[in-house]
């Protein structure tokens, strides 16, 4: 083909020309005003941007404030533990990844599968905790090899840890981690996922002052690489320590005694209502929760018949049995019902509606009053009394004295007990009250239940003529050496005549130094007042009651609830073996060698 | 030969130069925290783009424009070839291995395509319904071949050609109005049966980037991000944390303009923005010896425009991100020879004003 030869005009030639500069001065104005607008109008804004690209704040775990007992003497503390953290924007192959996780942290590969998913709401930096009490092998293997791994990090970060195991355990607590549900509820600043916090005891009651304040780094990071510059460092702060009422001493002395019976002591400090010892049995391991505790591990806790997880003292409901003396002795002599003077005549057995109730003694107790009554525990003494009250006064008393309601103690979980009454049971079985029911619970059976804590609680204010002490493990806490908070003893005016008090005393001091149910807990020196207790598993009218309860779990629980001494007391105890048979042979004599141990120590003279 | 060099434009040609070499020093910065070598190739690639231009601006245009069609056939049967044999990179066939160096081919169709189609121009004394017909065939029969790639980047600058040259035949209203109709049905089937569901969410993305911005949407964010943060005079050479730490993607091809909006901040963008004025705007400047040539500067440089212009706006999200390179700077091998290829025809038609 030919070329053409010049056909355009210089004129069209000029005003191409012209048109194009035209239009590109147009189009290159637009483009200098588009960047003028986003690199300097807006700059700020973009700069910020940029910036929190490359910055990841993470936080740094506070170690946990300690628990520790009335001399300062450590019951939790902290150290240092390893954990494994995944960082997802550091993966490259995410099966790879978990598979490695899964050796690295001996949990299954659904197990990490899992964990991995709980954050799939978080930012990909967040260090995801795979696996906290890492061994030191893995630790060194990871680490002597990061850069192979670069979608792991190891933290070295303080670990709950109870140094005495297994003392105090349900007085101290445990940990778990937070679940996605509850953090809804928690403050972010405060709580992530991951992050552990008190389920029971101490632990769970004072959260808010044993967790410390989060610490944070600043760290300036690309987006694929490892850390570039660490910045902008605010250190964890420690949480408080909290001092609690408890002798460890007296703690050590009443586990021991109690040895492996299951069943609960509670010491109570009369002067301030603080508990000085507290057991519950069978325990459990509180450190076992802070580990990575294996399903096997779980189970085992869970599935243990004795439940050792129970805090017996204000979880366990019990009948209080011939305790509850006490409070009918009380309410007839508020009521004028009776006068200390009164008597009832005991054959070991009496009729009441139609009914015969039975003495504990077979061949009864003959004639008896108020204080022998309370000394011998005899049955047919409150029998009558029970007939001559109806169940409403009965149980205006017993909650009048604490019964039927939390105790108030410091600890969460508390359970409330029943005292039964007619509107109870109208509610309950759409039923009226019976009169025969009452002859019951005159002696602690029938519907009444009460936990240990109460029936501590109600001796105690037996002891101090009226004045009802709240317990409490609290005697305060310290934040960095100084005091935030210092408990004050709380005490309740009971609506009871201080003399009769007095009279009642003198029941139970009988019990224990006149040859009554509790002889077996006299110590030579202490003026130990107190009263015994057996709670049926099974009715005694029981056809197989005999053949039954040589097998030890159908033997009835035994109590014993004691104050000493008489004059200007000290001491309330609360002693319950669970299926330990008649309380005067076993309840009783543990409480005499707790006190004996305890008035034995020169600094308790 | 002292005459050549005399009438040379060497402002303009240093002006190349010098968008390559700042080209090849973004790069480095792109790669650098990476430690990729790209910015080596470049380097080579440039030194073979100078040759190509030496040696092509040394033919006389006469003989180019004369073998036109067989050129623009000889390209449209390696299209063929390399639909059948290309090897495959990142999903696209438009990748051609020869010697063991890889071929973008679709890039080497706008020198051929921008001859062929000056030619037809300047043949064409009316631009009626025939004329504009040839004139689509011949620029879809390429663009057909390039979207079987898919090249989706490249076969949308070719068809800024269409705009081109009706602008300069100043088309009749009607012509313009079937061009419009054919783009948005084009756009409609396109939109139904060639694109792949990644290309489409890009498109989607560019209209709303934040809703996007863990896929495709964050190339945009990111980018202006790079662009925002570098104000004024910008955070420095190799300094630039969205390059550095690698948030940007794509930064040494596509968002090259990112890596100096980053680093050289807004007086750096002015300063290419205005090479590049300078560039097209005086290349504007010459008395051709016939039409061929006219159209041929006309349409290549406005190609280059077209493109810079595209490239630029992807950069801040005012275009959907189509895997648009910068003219002369972005990294990529046939992408520079091909523009220098076509530099060179433009600057042997300028010299020759002076030389006959």
């Amino acid at each position: 083909m030919y070329l053409s030869k010049r056909k355009l005009t210089p004129e069209f030639i000029k005003r191409a020309a012209i048109l194009s500069t035209v239009l590109m001065v147009a189009l290159f104005t637009s483009l200098f005003v588009a960047f003028w607008s986003i690199q300097v109008v807006n700059n700020e804004q973009y700069r910020l941007l940029a910036m929190r690209n490359i910055t990841r704040t993470i936080g740094l775990p506070a170690p946990r404030g300690l628990i520790v007992d009335r001399s300062g003497r450590v019951l939790a503390e902290n150290r240092i533990n390893f954990t494994l953290y995944l960082v997802r924007e550091n993966v490259e192959d995410l099966e790879k990844t978990i598979q490695r996780a899964s050796f690295f942290s001996g949990k299954s590969v659904a197990a990490i599968r899992q964990v991995i998913d709980k954050y799939k709401n978080y930012a990909m930096f967040y260090r995801i905790p795979v696996r906290s009490n890492l061994p030191q092998g893995t630790v060194v293997f990871i680490q002597s090899r990061q850069e192979e791994f670069p979608e792991f990090e190891i933290g070295i970060e303080p670990n709950r840890t109870y140094p005495l195991a297994q003392r105090a355990a349900h007085v101290l607590g445990h940990m778990s981690e937070v679940s996605e549900a509850e953090l809804a509820g928690l403050d972010p600043g405060v709580y992530r996922l991951g992050d552990r916090i008190g389920r029971s005891g101490i632990e769970k009651q004072y959260e808010p002052f044993l967790n410390g304040a989060k610490g944070k780094q600043t760290v300036i990071k690309n987006s694929v690489e490892k850390v570039q510059q660490i910045s902008d460092v605010t250190q964890p702060v420690i949480g408080c320590t909290i001092v609690l009422t408890l002798d460890l001493d007296l703690q050590r002395a009443v586990e021991d005694l109690l040895g492996d019976e299951n069943g609960v002591v509670g010491v109570m400090d009369l002067a301030s209502g603080g508990i000085l010892a507290l057991a519950s049995k069978p325990a459990f391991d509180p450190e076992a929760f802070s580990r990575e505790m294996t399903d096997g591990e779980w189970q085992a806790i869970r599935n243990d018949l004795r439940n050792p997880l129970q805090d017996k003292f204000l979880q366990g409901a019990y009948s209080p049995g011939s305790v509850f003396k006490i409070v009918m002795a009380l309410a007839g002599l508020q009521e004028k019902l009776i006068t200390p003077a009164h008597a009832e005549f005991c054959s070991g057995s009496q009729a009441f509606y139609g009914r015969a109730f039975r003495c504990w003694k077979p061949g009864g107790h003959g004639t008896v009053n108020l204080f022998t009554a309370l000394q011998d525990s005899c049955n047919i003494y409150f029998y009558n009394l029970g007939q001559r009250m109806d169940i409403d006064t009965i149980a205006r008393y017993a909650r009048m004295l604490g019964l039927g309601e939390a105790s108030g103690i410091d600890l969460p979980n508390e359970r409330t007990g029943l005292v039964p009454d007619s509107a109870w049971k109208l509610e309950t079985f759409q039923q009226r009250w019976f009169p025969g029911e009452t002859i019951s619970v005159s002696i602690g059976h029938g519907q009444l239940n009460v936990t240990p804590a109460q029936l501590l609680k109600l001796m105690a204010t037996v002891a101090l003529h009226g004045r009802m002490p709240t317990p409490h493990l609290l005697q305060r806490i310290e934040r960095q050496g100084k005091v935030v908070r210092e408990f004050s003893p709380e005490f309740k005016r009971v609506d009871i005549a201080a003399e009769h008090f007095e009279q009642v005393i003198e029941g139970l001091f009988r019990v224990v130094n006149q040859e009554g149910t509790g002889r077996a807990a006299r110590v030579p020196g202490v003026d130990i007042c107190g009263k015994t207790g057996t709670s049926q598993i099974i009715a005694k009218d029981n056809p197989q009651y005999k053949r039954l309860t040589k097998e030890k779990r159908f033997m009835p629980h035994s109590w014993f609830v004691s104050f000493a001494p008489r004059r200007n007391p000290r001491l309330a105890m609360v002693v319950l073996v669970e299926n330990g048979g008649d309380a005067g042979a076993i309840a009783a004599p543990l409480a005499g060698q707790i006190y004996r141990r305890y008035f034995a120590d020169e600094r308790h003279r | 030969m002292k005459d050549t060099v005399k009438y040379f434009d060497k402002l303009t040609f240093a002006l190349l130069l010098l968008l390559a070499l700042v080209g090849i020093l973004l790069v480095y910065s792109a790669g650098h925290s990476s430690g990729e070598t790209h910015y080596l190739k470049q380097i080579a690639w440039l030194a073979v783009s100078l040759l190509a231009f030496v040696a092509v601006f040394s033919l006389k245009t006469e003989f180019i424009f004369r073998k036109a069609f067989v050129i623009y056939l000889a390209l449209l049967a390696v299209l063929v070839l390399q639909l059948a044999l290309g090897g495959t990179i990142a999903r696209t066939k438009s990748w051609f291995r020869l010697w063991g160096i890889g071929f973008q081919f679709s890039e080497f169709v706008k020198v051929p395509l921008a001859v062929y189609l000056a030619k037809l121009l300047a043949h064409i004394d009316q631009f009626d319904g025939r004329a504009y017909l040839k004139m689509i065939v011949a620029i879809f029969v390429p663009v057909a071949l390039i979207v079987l790639q898919p090249d989706m980047g490249i076969s949308f600058i070719l068809c800024g050609f269409i705009p081109l040259a009706m602008l300069l035949k100043k088309a009749r209203p009607t012509l313009v109005l079937i061009t419009v109709l054919l783009a948005v049905a084009a756009g409609v089937i396109g939109w139904h049966s060639l694109l792949k569901p990644y290309q489409k969410e890009r498109i989607v993305s560019f209209m709303d980037p934040a809703q996007y911005k863990d896929s495709t949407g964050y190339h945009i964010i990111q980018s202006r991000i790079a662009i925002g943060s570098g104000g004024l005079a910008g955070k420095g050479y190799l300094k630039g944390s969205q390059s550095r730490y690698q948030f940007l993607p794509a930064r040494h091809t596509d968002f090259i303009v990112s890596v100096i909006g980053e680093e050289f901040g807004f007086l750096g963008v002015s300063m290419l923005f205005f090479a590049f004025f300078l560039v097209f705007y005086r290349h504007l400047r010459f008395k051709h010896q016939n039409d061929e040539e006219f159209y041929f500067v006309y349409l290549f440089n406005g190609l280059v425009l077209f493109q810079f212009l595209v490239n630029v706006s992807m950069a801040i999200g005012l275009f959907p991100v189509l895997g648009i390179s910068l003219p002369f700077v972005s990294y990529g091998g046939s992408s520079l020879l091909s523009l220098f290829i076509g530099e060179a025809v433009i600057f042997r038609i300028k010299v020759n004003t002076y030389l006959t």
